[in-house]
C-alpha cells in the first residue's frame, strides 16, 4: 500500500534551511493500522501530509498502491485525495455553515463521476459513526467527539483505501477519544489501511505497529 | 451536464449561506452596486420619459408638418425695429402653397401674439393663436366642450373664441365658459368652445394656455396686422418633407422677391429634423447616464473585490480542507467566482428593486414623466453579474494558489 524510500523534506524559514524529514524509508501493507509517534516538531505531520499528497517531498520516492505519483499533476493528486484517501484532522475542519450531512457529502462535490447514491451513502456513513440522527445539525451544535465522528464519516464517504489521521484525539476528552479510536479501528477491520499520527503512547498502542520519529528520522 | 448544474447549484447554495451569515458585510459591500444600478434605472426612466414626451409632443403636432415662421427682423443701424419679426408672410401664401405644391395636403396661415384676456375683473395674460379652419385641422385642435368655429364665422370675421383648458380654468374656474363673453385686448369675444388638453411643448410651455380665434378676426379686429407669423404646411407623410420643403421655399421665393444678399425673411422648420434634434439632446443625456453608471458600477465592483479578498483570507482553512478532500485549483476558482458573481447579482437585483420603487414613486407622486425600461433593468443585472465575476477573478486566483497544506495550517 505504502512504500517510501529515503523521503526527505525541508523548509526554509528566516533563510535557515530546516530539515524536517530525512531518509524516511518504511512500508505499510494493505489493511495495516500503524501509528507514527514522536514529540512535537519531529516531522510526524509533515510525513502524513506527504503520504496524503497534500505536499510533495524534496527527495526520495513514495509509492502509493504500487505507483510513483511524483510526476503526477495537481489535478491527478486531487483526484487521488478525493477517492483513495480519507483525512481526519485534529481540528476536525468541518465547515460551520452547513449541516453535518452536507459536511459528509463535501467530497462528493469533487467526484469525477456522477453519484446519484451520494446522499444515501452519506447517511449510511453518519450511521456508521453513530450519528444517524444528527445529520441536520450544524457543527456548532455537536460535541467535539461528535464533530470528529462527522469528520470520520466524511473521510469514509468515497470508500478510500487509506485513512490518514493527524492527532484525531488531540482535541477530545479521554472518553470521546477512546470512542473515536475504537471506530477508526473498526474500519481497519473492513480492509482499509490506517496511518495515525500521535504523540500519545496510549493512543499509539491501539495500532498494529508503531513508527517512532525523532528529529525527522525513523528511530 | 446535469452533474455540472447540480454542482453549480450546490456551490451557489453554500455561497449564499456564507453571504447570508455575514449580512451586514454583504449589504455594505454591495451598497455601491445597489446605488449604481438604482441610479441607472431611475436615470434611464427619466431619460426615456423625456424622450417619450418629446416624441409625443412632436407627434401631437404631426411629424408630417413644415412650419414656416417669419424670420426675426434684422437690426437697423444697430437697433431693433418696432416689429420683432419680418412682415413678409401673407395669408395668401398658404393658399398658393396648397394650390402649387404637389406634396402639400393642407396649409394654413397663423398669427401668434401675446394678449390679455379679461372676464369679470380677471385679467389673464395669454397667447392668441389666429388661424383658419384648415389650421385647426393641421394643429389637431378638437373641442372638449362647445364647438370649433365654422366657415361662415371665419369668412365674416365673427368675434368667436376657443379657450385652451388651462386658460379656461384660469378665467372661469370650474364654471362652463361656453356662451360667455370675454374680452381680448378690449375686443369682446363669444366663447364657443373649450379645447382638449394638449400638455406642454418641447421646451415646457403650456400648450393649453391659449385662445384660438379665426385668422381674419385676429388680423383685422384684434391685432390689426396685415401679415402673419407662421404658415403650417402638411405633407402626406414625413418622407415627403424634404421635397416639400424645397417646393415651399421655391413658391415663397417667387412670391416675395428680395434683393440678392439679403437674408431669407422666413425660417422653415421641419418637424422630423426637430424630432431628431430633440432626440439627440436626450441621447446626450443618456450618454451622461451611462458614464455616471459606469463610474458607480466600478466603485461597486471595488466593494465586491474588497469583500471577496477578505473572504478568501478568512476562509483559508476551508479552502485547505476542500483541497484535501479533492478540490482542484479550478474548483476553488469556480467557487469564489460564483460567490462573487452571486454577491454582485444580489446587489444588482436589490438595485433594480430600489430603482423601480423610486422611479415608480416619483412617477406617481411628482410631476415627472418617467418611463421604466425593462432593458435598463436587465442591463443593470447583467452588468452587475459581470462586475461581480470580474471582481472575483483576483480573489479566486489567490484562493486557488493556496497550497492545501499551508491552507490547513490556517495560512
Amino acid at each position: 500500500m505504502i512504500e517510501t524510500e529515503r523521503l526527505a523534506k525541508s523548509y526554509r524559514k528566516n533563510n535557515i534551511l530546516i530539515h524536517v524529514l530525512t531518509d524516511i524509508t518504511f512500508e505499510v501493507s494493505r489493511g495495516e493500522f500503524i501509528a507514527i509517534m514522536g514529540p512535537s516538531g519531529s516531522g510526524k505531520s509533515t510525513l502524513l501530509h506527504l503520504l496524503g499528497f497534500l505536499d510533495r517531498p524534496d527527495a526520495g520516492t513514495y509509492r502509493f498502491e504500487g505507483k510513483d505519483l511524483s510526476s503526477a499533476d495537481d489535478n491527478a493528486l486531487a483526484a487521488v485525495r478525493n477517492s483513495r484517501i480519507g483525512f481526519v484532522f485534529q481540528q476536525f475542519h468541518l465547515l460551520d455553515r452547513i449541516s453535518a450531512l452536507d459536511n459528509v457529502m463535501l467530497p462528493l462535490l469533487y467526484l469525477e463521476a456522477d453519484d446519484p447514491e451520494g446522499e444515501a451513502r452519506a447517511a449510511r456513513a453518519l450511521q456508521a459513526v453513530g450519528l444517524a440522527d444528527r445529520g441536520s445539525h450544524f457543527p456548532a451544535e455537536l460535541s467535539g467527539g461528535e464533530q470528529q465522528r462527522v469528520a470520520i464519516a466524511r473521510a469514509l464517504i468515497n470508500d478510500p483505501v487509506l485513512i490518514l489521521a493527524d492527532e484525531p484525539t488531540g482535541n477530545l476528552d479521554d472518553k470521546s477519544g477512546a470512542d473515536v479510536l475504537e471506530r477508526l479501528g473498526r474500519f481497519r477491520d473492513s480492509g482499509r489501511t490506517i496511518v495515525l499520527v500521535t504523540h500519545d503512547r496510549k493512543v499509539a498502542e491501539r495500532a498494529d505497529r508503531i513508527l517512532v520519529l525523532d528529529s525527522g528520522r525513523i528511530t | 451536464m446535469t452533474k455540472a448544474c447540480a454542482r453549480l447549484l450546490k456551490g451557489l447554495r453554500y455561497s449564499f449561506r456564507i453571504l447570508a451569515a455575514h449580512r451586514l458585510r454583504t449589504a455594505l459591500s454591495i451598497s455601491g452596486l445597489i446605488l449604481g444600478v438604482a441610479t441607472v434605472i431611475v436615470m434611464a426612466a427619466v431619460g426615456a420619459g423625456a424622450e417619450h414626451r418629446v416624441v409625443e409632443q412632436v407627434r401631437a403636432m404631426g411629424t408630417n408638418l413644415l412650419i414656416v415662421t417669419a424670420a426675426p427682423a434684422p437690426l437697423v443701424a444697430g437697433r431693433a425695429r418696432q416689429v420683432a419679426s419680418m412682415t413678409t408672410l401673407r395669408p395668401a401664401d398658404a393658399d398658393a402653397i396648397v394650390e402649387e405644391a404637389v406634396r402639400a395636403v393642407a396649409a394654413a396661415a397663423a398669427v401668434i401674439r401675446p394678449v390679455v384676456a379679461h372676464w369679470q375683473g380677471r385679467n389673464v395674460p395669454t397667447t392668441i393663436l389666429g388661424t383658419s379652419r384648415a389650421g385647426l385641422g393641421i394643429r389637431n385642435l378638437h373641442p372638449r366642450s362647445g364647438r370649433l368655429f365654422d366657415e361662415v364665422e371665419e369668412r365674416e370675421r365673427r368675434r368667436v373664441v376657443l379657450l385652451g383648458p388651462s386658460l379656461a380654468h384660469a378665467l372661469f374656474g370650474s364654471d362652463d365658459p361656453v356662451g360667455r363673453e370675454i374680452r381680448l385686448g378690449g375686443v369682446p369675444m363669444d366663447v364657443i368652445g373649450v379645447l382638449e388638453p394638449r400638455g406642454t411643448d418641447v421646451s415646457g410651455g403650456d400648450l393649453d394656455h391659449v385662445v384660438v380665434i379665426p385668422l381674419e378676426t385676429a388680423m383685422r379686429r384684434v391685432l390689426n396686422v396685415s401679415y402673419v407669423h407662421a404658415l403650417y404646411v402638411q405633407a402626406r407623410s414625413s418622407a415627403d418633407l424634404p421635397a416639400l420643403e424645397v417646393e415651399v421655399r421655391g413658391i415663397l421665393d417667387r412670391r416675395h422677391a428680395r434683393r440678392a444678399g439679403t437674408p431669407e425673411p422666413y425660417l422653415i422648420q421641419n418637424q422630423v429634423v426637430l424630432l431628431r434634434t430633440e432626440r439627440g439632446a436626450t441621447r446626450a443625456l443618456s450618454r451622461l447616464i451611462v458614464a455616471t453608471a459606469t463610474l458607480a458600477l466600478l466603485v461597486g465592483g471595488i466593494g465586491v473585490l474588497a469583500t471577496m479578498l477578505l473572504s478568501v483570507r478568512e476562509r483559508v482553512r476551508e479552502i485547505g480542507l476542500r483541497r484535501a478532500v479533492g478540490a482542484r485549483e479550478r474548483d476553488i476558482h469556480l467557487q469564489f467566482l460564483l460567490e462573487s458573481g452571486l454577491l454582485a447579482t444580489m446587489g444588482g437585483a436589490a438595485g433594480v428593486t430600489v430603482g423601480v420603487v423610486v422611479a415608480g414613486a416619483a412617477a406617481l407622486l411628482g410631476p415627472w414623466d418617467l418611463v421604466l425600461s425593462f432593458s435598463a433593468a436587465l442591463l443593470g443585472l447583467v452588468v452587475s453579474a459581470g462586475v461581480g465575476l470580474l471582481a472575483g477573478v483576483v480573489p479566486a486566483v489567490r484562493a486557488g494558489k493556496l497550497q492545501p497544506i499551508e491552507a490547513l495550517k490556517g495560512g
